[in-house]
């Protein structure tokens, strides 16, 4: 009994260790080039803040905002220093939206957009994916 | 007078019955033919494999493998695409699939005129439709190969139908219901006609991924041909390159990003690691600085290059 435990002791013990080297080393391995798939995915970041930025820069989005005492400068401020994992899960949920027209699903969404960016701004507190701005 | 009113219900829902079966199948009656009009564009090469019942993903992605030349049969595709418990085949496993056979996929913006246009160029579009509500789905992949623009009819290969004739208007609606889900099959190197240099490259890219550089190369080549003021196909061409120990050609992809883009940082940066492979230190040092000095999102890989650069020239990395 002894010499088993003993054995898948070290048996765990070399499981552990080599997930720690494979976690540890890939970021050490990772050659300086850069490459296609980082390259795109900036890129794709890029494009979403741009495309948050221009939701944000919406007539009626910007109405609202000011109604509810949320100067829209100060939004695009703090779109503008999300992580890019913030921003992409933002644009994650977006895409996720069913493309509003003017009906009942144009309202919905104009509304989330605004819970969105409220919640941002540590206004309210809807969705737990938006990391809240201390204030 | 009840009686009757009953009978008509019992009829009416025969009516409906028989149009559910229809319907669930993912096969419309078959017509007569429409005559064909003279502005018809008909892509009459490719291939057709009647569907067995709920097989429409596999033979749809068959039909576009064996035209682009991958001879394979939907058999041989159904393991890796039918999902017996969903009955269907997933849009990411078509995907997948055709990469695997070395495919360059390019999902089409979902516009009729998108799909004409690319039908127009010779390249059949594989689109999922929804036959039924949205609140009650019935999924079809089918193969769009033609189109009549005066009669407006799209020709389809279709369940058990070689030749689908189905009105615009017909094909928008169940089309719309898919979200508009359709995409292009191509051997790497032809470009569809309808693409944007960043899907382009987007396509490409995940090309590389599934089938490797070899095989993607001659998509980034045709990419940097049409597009040749796109700094990032030309540094992904180079990147391909640089796989496949091609470093004199890497260096000029390289440098035709920057001549395009003198301020793209990944293009410094990667040409001072092809550089360096070459033993040009000075060049590398110089090119790499050029990259921090520009800066961005990927400083820090560019001062971890300027290090690596340093202690391979002097012959001391630690080996990792």
């Amino acid at each position: 009994m002894e010499p088993l435990r003993r054995r898948a002791r070290t048996f765990t013990a070399v499981v552990v260790t080599s997930f720690a080297l494979v976690s540890t080393g890939l970021p050490a391995a990772q050659a300086a080039t850069i490459s296609t798939t980082a390259m795109m995915h900036q890129s794709d970041i890029a494009n979403q803040r741009a495309k948050i930025g221009a939701m944000l820069k919406r007539q009626d989005v910007r109405k609202e905002l000011l109604k509810l005492g949320v100067n829209p400068a100060d939004v695009q401020a703090r779109v503008n220093s999300l992580t890019d994992q913030q921003v992409q899960t933002l644009a994650d949920r977006m895409n996720q939206l069913p493309a509003g027209g003017d009906s009942l699903l144009g309202v919905l969404v104009f509304i989330f957009v605004l819970l969105l960016i409220t919640d941002i701004l540590g206004y309210t507190d809807v969705f737990p994916f938006v990391k809240k701005t201390v204030r | 007078m009840l009686d009757q009113v009953f009978a008509l219900t019992r009829r009416h829902l025969r009516a409906g019955a028989l149009l559910l079966v229809a319907a669930l199948t993912g096969c419309a009656a078959p017509g007569p033919p429409r005559p064909v009009g003279p502005h018809t564009v008909e892509l009459s090469k490719v291939p057709f494999f009647p569907q067995d019942s709920y097989q429409c993903g596999p033979a749809s992605l068959a039909e576009v493998l064996s035209f682009t030349g991958v001879p394979v049969h939907p058999e041989a595709l159904e393991p890796y695409l039918y999902l017996p418990a969903r009955k269907g085949t997933l849009q990411a496993e078509m995907i997948a699939q055709a990469r695997r056979h070395g495919r360059l996929v390019y999902p089409i913006e979902g516009s009729i005129a998108a799909v004409t246009a690319e039908v127009a160029a010779g390249h059949p579009v594989l689109v999922l439709q929804n036959l039924a509500f949205s609140w009650w789905p019935i999924w079809h992949y089918s193969v769009v190969v033609g189109f009549d623009p005066d009669a407006r009819t799209v020709i389809l290969r279709s369940g058990e139908q070689a030749r689908h004739q189905e009105p615009y208007e017909l094909f928008r609606r169940t089309w719309t219901r898919a979200k508009r889900w359709g995409i292009v099959v191509l051997p790497p190197g032809q470009l569809p006609a309808t693409a944007t240099a960043h899907n382009y490259l987007q396509a490409a890219a995940a090309l590389e991924q599934v089938a490797g550089a070899r095989t993607a190369l001659p998509a980034y080549r045709a990419g940097v041909t049409h597009w040749p003021d796109s700094a990032p196909l030309w540094i992904a061409l180079a990147n391909g390159l640089q796989a496949q120990g091609d470093l004199d050609g890497a260096e000029h992809a390289l440098r035709a990003a920057l001549d395009h883009d003198p301020s793209n940082a990944i293009a410094y940066n990667n040409l001072a690691m092809v550089l360096a492979d070459r033993g040009r230190w000075s060049e590398a040092l110089a090119a790499v600085h050029h990259a921090i000095a520009l800066g961005g999102p990927f400083l820090e890989q560019f001062r971890n290059t300027l290090t690596t650069i340093r202690c391979r020239q002097r012959g001391d990395c630690p080996s990792r």
